[in-house]
């Protein structure tokens, strides 16, 4: 597969990136004991390479966190136009009411989207990965890290020593390696098992219910059905080695999101229902909670009549302030 | 007679303008067809995410329908690196084009105007 010339150069910086994080941790596992040319020793790099991208990727997430938070402050201008809005399910309505949002987040600074760019920089990953084990086979070097001799050590290297890294699922029906098979239908099954669950975590309990009546959502909903079938797909047709790239991304996703869904749910979403409930429990919903922004206006609006706000005695109110 | 001649002919430049116009097209719906693939399979992985209004792959097929594939290509990737999280985002439209002789379907694809079916 090659990669044009052009799109090439662009993706130099990261292929630098992914091959030096791959052979530092390649080095190191080598350098504790392991066989360098063993496949789980490759396995490992690259578990440990998806780890340090997506904790690299964490203050972007953290921004996006306090961004959020900073909603607080015009959520009565963001629950105007939800008003203004409400029960309008057509397109225009849709169309309009969104512009209006994006419109009210530019001119406050409190846009909570993470935009684009964590993606975008996934897909090179992806196709640098993809790349090098493809080359590896016919021990093409990489762009400055993996030298020809460790791109033919990882292309060779064999999981429980008989299953190849570079080959999939469909090259397997040729070379008749049954370990490859068998590893690939398992990693198909947990791939789409994490991702499963990753989309159900945020369609049932972090949206708000005004985003479940949307058209989007219905569309999330079918796609949830049609997941298992890309990633059979793709669990056919790609190398081994790609599919760890995959599955270790999926499993930090659905590890994420559980701890932001727990922790910072979107307002007025059952998550954020969840999450009231849970700290009143412990006696810790208050006023204080509410001003650190964890906990929208809006939350605390819907959920006065089925909760009442504990009075807190004197002593407690001063020592919370004082905790402030 | 010969008003039938002349309508005949008259139907067949129509006939071959339109396909003429639709080969013209094809690239842009090449890429819209893409696009909607990518919307529909890939896009709702990852939920909302972009900070702007059109979000980028709306942008980028929007873009492609009204400036063809290679205009609308490249406002799309000044989009998509104008899309970070340092970004104030916002409303974001396609700078309209002077003029438009065609029309958009319900799915996306850029049809002549005049014509139900392209």
């Amino acid at each position: 597969m090659d990669i044009p010339g052009f799109i090439s150069t662009i993706l130099w910086p990261i292929k630098w990136v992914v091959e030096g994080l791959l052979v530092l941790f390649h080095t190191v596992l080598a350098g504790l004991g392991m066989d360098p040319a063993e496949g789980l020793t490759w396995v490992l790099s690259i578990v440990g390479m998806v780890l340090v991208i997506r904790a690299a990727l964490i203050p972007i997430f953290v921004r996006q966190i306090k961004s959020q938070r900073k909603m607080l402050e015009v959520a009565p201008q963001l629950k105007k136009i939800q008003d203004k809005y409400k029960g309008k399910k057509d397109q225009f309505s849709r169309e309009a009411m969104s512009r209006e949002t994006m419109e009210l987040y530019k001119k406050t600074g409190t846009n909570p989207l993470s935009s684009c760019l964590p993606l975008l920089l996934q897909m090179p990953i992806f196709f640098s990965l993809f790349s090098v084990l493809n080359d590896a086979q016919k021990g093409t070097a990489g762009v400055f890290w993996l030298n020809s001799d460790l791109a033919l050590q990882f292309g060779n290297a064999k999981l429980f020593g008989v299953a190849p890294l570079h080959e999939s699922f469909q090259q397997a029906t040729a070379t008749g390696h049954v370990a490859v098979m068998i590893i690939a239908v398992i990693m198909v099954i947990l791939m789409t098992g994490s991702q499963f669950i990753t989309q159900l975590q945020i369609m049932s309990r972090n949206q708000s219910p005004e985003a479940k009546n949307s058209p989007m959502f219905k569309q999330q909903r079918i796609l949830l059905y049609i997941l298992p079938l890309v990633f059979a797909f793709s669990g056919f047709s790609f190398p081994l080695g790609v599919m760890f790239y995959w599955l270790t991304s999926n499993f930090w996703t659905m590890g994420q999101q559980f701890l932001v869904i727990r922790n910072m749910p979107t307002p007025g979403s059952e998550a954020a229902k969840a999450r009231e409930a849970r700290l009143a429990k412990k006696g810790k919903l208050n006023i204080a909670t509410a001003a650190d922004g964890s906990v929208n206006h809006v939350v605390l609006e819907a959920a006065k009549p089925t909760q009442r706000q504990q009075p807190v005695g004197k002593t407690r109110a001063k020592k919370q302030g004082e905790k402030k | 007679m010969s008003s039938l001649v002349a309508t005949q002919s008259v139907s067949l430049v129509s006939v071959i303008r339109m396909i003429a116009f639709g080969l013209y097209l094809l690239p842009r719906n090449a890429a819209v067809l893409l696009l909607r693939g990518y919307r529909a399979v890939i896009s709702p992985l990852y939920g909302d995410v972009c900070r702007y209004y059109p979000s980028c792959s709306s942008y980028t097929l929007q873009a492609i329908q009204q400036r063809g594939l290679v205009l609308g290509t490249a406002l799309g990737v000044y989009r998509l690196v104008r899309c970070h999280p340092w970004a104030a985002g916002g409303i974001d439209d396609v700078p309209p084009a002077r003029r438009q002789s065609f029309r958009v379907t319900r799915f996306g694809f850029v049809v002549a105007s005049s014509h139900g079916k392209g």
